[in-house]
């Protein structure tokens, strides 16, 4: 079955695009979200939601890079999520060339998630444990990757953000700009279609940062990039900024 | 994953065999992929395991692994104790072809005070056994704890009585009486081991027909001719008691005292080095001497017969001789006499239970406060493309591995157990050691550590499978 949604993706991919109109890498129609409410008193009966998002519908072309920028609370992280396949929006639907994501069971969106997206947190997320090359490797290993062959694609992954020479530094051992780029480097680890980064630069100063955005606009020029940010200057790699307020879009453009 | 994909119909065979061999390579190279992923996520785990014990945060995995090294150790102690209580320790330690023991048969332990059946008529039993036609020879084998002393002293110093054959004997002292575990046998001249000593030390038993012949009375002086008068030690018993082949030993009992008669008294004949344990005093004697002493002379008991010979004809003629006891070939180090031994098999039985039950608690309870720990790192595997099952997997695959850990180290932290309680008990409760080691009990140690892993595996499976990986990414 994996392989017959595999397919179908792959054969979208690869439709002729002066055949018919591109199919977009993501396409979010009339997604709505609503988280059940924790805390204060609830009468008997009563149900209190949060509605995070609100009607949106967003299309990403492959190569584009999209900025998601709102306060907190707006939905940007909600979206990233749902293109994740972390989350299924209480209605519409979302769409990773072309299959639609919210039908799938628990345990088939992992498969593509591992297949076709990376995702870049704000923390980092490393594995304390684990050493960079070990970390950028991760994902191959549920893949089935062989022991030589992951070990040499991380190589090249870190060599590709410039942490040849870190390969085998724990995380701890390394800068706040290293662990973000070796996060970056395992985002790639599967070549995915898509890669999402949820304040990517948030923990990093300006310099560092500035090289992490770098190192994204690289990475989208092949890819789809959805990038949730609060600052100007992230945003500003952006090929298209798509503006959130109370979980619907305010504005889309350039 | 695949399996329910719909094959599509081929109108052709050549096709459909082409299809079919590509179905083939398709599922070699599936579970190809699939070993790779199982073994990559071991490594995995065993790989994060280590780099956490050596590099990190270590506290939690030393104290998983010394709590379950603690419980296996004793679960080995323990079962030592109980295989020592079945085997009945070093007096076993014998060269014969068959042995005959009671039925229900609680051995005479090195434990003072441990006494089981014993078979009746041994004597006669015995005689009759070795007039049987391939039957070299059969001995009654008596074990008793007897305290002992160099003769005419009483308690004192070897100094103090004979100072000139103190300084010839390399200041040798001997303070107060010690127990050795005195066997009884019918010597016939020829070279045998009983006890882990050689009966062939002792003077044979039809020299002494003539001196045993009247030692019927309760008597112990008078049971004791001049060639029933010798015993073979061991050189932890010579070393105990402070003296070499040619001394003279007497019997220290308050029963001497009380009866003001002399006690009797015997003379070192040689010092040996024990086959087996060397930590048990042990000496060798004359079984009517021995049975003389300790009130067993009337029923003729000893604790088993010995036979050698042909193992058939052996076999045959001690099960007629005693029909309702049981006839076996001797291996002391045959680990299923803890199923023959009752008390053996009920310390060893809950000696087993209390250590799964407590090891399988302690890894629970640590290994769900890891993985409550972990959730972060779950949730990190999920958002990268590990599926629940592979999640799951890595922290059974920690679990289990920090058990066996444990398991590994407290196998070897029981075997020291073993020795260090048998050099204290020798010290003060027993005259020798109370519990044996055996090859096997590191393996019977993994198993039983395996089985407590997974006893305490689902508490952090459960744990894990509820960590929500949009929680854990927010925070």
């Amino acid at each position: 079955m994996i392989h017959r949604i595999l397919g179908t993706l792959a054969s979208a991919a690869s439709q002729p695009s002066d055949e018919r109109q591109p199919t977009p890498a993501v396409r979010l129609d009339g997604v709505t979200h609503e988280y059940g409410a924790t805390g204060g008193r609830l009468r008997a009966g009563e149900q209190r939601t949060v509605t995070a998002l609100r009607d949106v519908s967003i299309d990403v072309q492959p190569g584009e890079t999209i900025g998601l920028e709102g306060p907190s609370g707006s939905g940007k992280s909600t979206i990233l999520h749902a293109v994740a396949g972390l989350l299924v929006p209480t209605s519409g639907s979302v769409e990773l060339i072309g299959t639609d994501l919210t039908p799938l069971s628990t345990r088939k969106r992992t498969h593509v998630r591992r297949q076709h997206v990376g995702i870049v947190f704000q923390h980092f997320h490393l594995l304390p444990s684990l050493s960079a090359r070990a970390n950028v490797a991760l994902p191959l290993v549920q893949t089935g990757v062989p022991k030589r062959a992951r070990r040499k694609r991380a190589t090249e992954l870190l060599t590709q953000v410039g942490l040849g020479d870190r390969t085998t530094h724990l995380p701890s051992e390394l800068s706040g700009g290293e662990r973000q780029r070796v996060a970056i480097a395992r985002a790639l680890a599967t070549d995915p279609t898509v890669v999402i980064a949820d304040e990517p630069t948030g923990e990093l100063d300006t310099a560092t940062g500035n090289a992490v955005l770098d190192l994204l606009t690289d990475v989208g020029r092949e890819r789809a990039v959805l990038l949730a940010s609060h600052d100007e200057s992230t945003l500003a790699v952006a090929d298209r900024v798509i503006t959130l307020r109370d979980g619907q879009v305010v504005a889309d453009g350039h | 994953m695949d399996t329910d994909d719909e094959q599509p119909p081929y109108a052709d065979s050549e096709r459909q065999s082409q299809r079919e061999d590509e179905r083939s390579t398709d599922e070699f190279s599936g579970r190809r992929t699939n070993r790779t992923r199982w073994v990559g996520l071991g490594r995995l785990a065993v790989t994060r395991l280590w780099k956490r014990t050596t590099k990190t945060t270590s506290r939690r995995v030393v104290a998983t692994i010394s709590a379950v090294a603690l419980t296996i150790a004793l679960l080995v102690v323990v079962t030592g104790v109980a295989l020592a209580l079945a085997d009945g320790g070093t007096t076993t330690e014998n060269d014969a072809d068959v042995q005959v023991m009671p039925e229900s048969t609680d051995l005479l332990s090195s434990i003072n005070g441990v006494e089981g059946a014993r078979l009746g008529e041994a004597n006669e039993r015995a005689a009759s056994i070795r007039e049987a036609e391939g039957v070299d020879h059969a001995t009654p084998v008596l074990t008793e704890p007897m305290r002992l002393e160099r003769a005419g002293e009483g308690g004192t110093t070897v100094s103090e009585s004979n100072e000139t054959e103190a300084n010839a004997t390399d200041n040798r002292t001997v303070t107060d009486p010690q127990t050795v575990l005195l066997v009884g046998v019918t010597p016939d001249g020829e070279s045998r081991t009983v006890a882990g000593l050689p009966t062939s030390e002792l003077a044979s038993d039809a020299d002494t027909t003539a001196d045993t012949a009247n030692a019927t009375d309760t008597n112990a002086t008078a049971a004791q001719g001049p060639g029933q008068r010798e015993l073979v030690l061991s050189t932890t018993a010579a070393e105990r008691l402070g003296v070499t082949a040619g001394d003279e030993l007497a019997v220290s009992s308050s029963q001497f005292e009380i009866t003001d008669t002399p006690p009797p008294t015997v003379t070192v004949t040689a010092v040996v080095e024990t086959s087996g344990d060397d930590e048990t005093p042990v000496a060798l004697g004359h079984l009517r001497a021995l049975q003389t002493l300790s009130g067993s002379s009337e029923g003729e008991l000893a604790d088993r017969v010995l036979v050698w010979g042909e193992s058939d004809a052996a076999a045959d003629r001690a099960a007629a001789a005693y029909p309702d006891a049981t006839v076996e070939t001797p291996d002391r180090t045959d680990p299923s006499l803890l199923f023959d031994d009752g008390l053996a098999f009920v310390t060893s039985v809950l000696a087993l239970v209390v250590v799964v039950a407590i090891c399988a608690a302690f890894v629970a309870t640590t290994a769900g406060m890891t993985v409550n720990e972990d959730r972060r790192m779950l949730a990190v595997l999920e958002s990268v493309g590990f599926p629940t099952h592979s999640r799951l997997a890595i922290v059974a695959i920690s679990t289990q591995a920090l058990t066996l850990c444990g398991a590994l180290l407290g196998g070897v932290l029981g075997f020291v157990g073993i020795h260090v309680l048998n050099a204290v008990a020798s010290g003060t409760i027993a005259p020798g050691a109370v519990a044996e080691t055996h090859p096997l009990f590191l393996p019977y140690a993994l198993v039983i550590a395996c089985v407590a892993g997974l006893i305490a595996i689902p508490y952090p499976l459960v744990i894990a499978a509820r960590t929500s990986v949009l929680a854990e990414v927010s925070r």
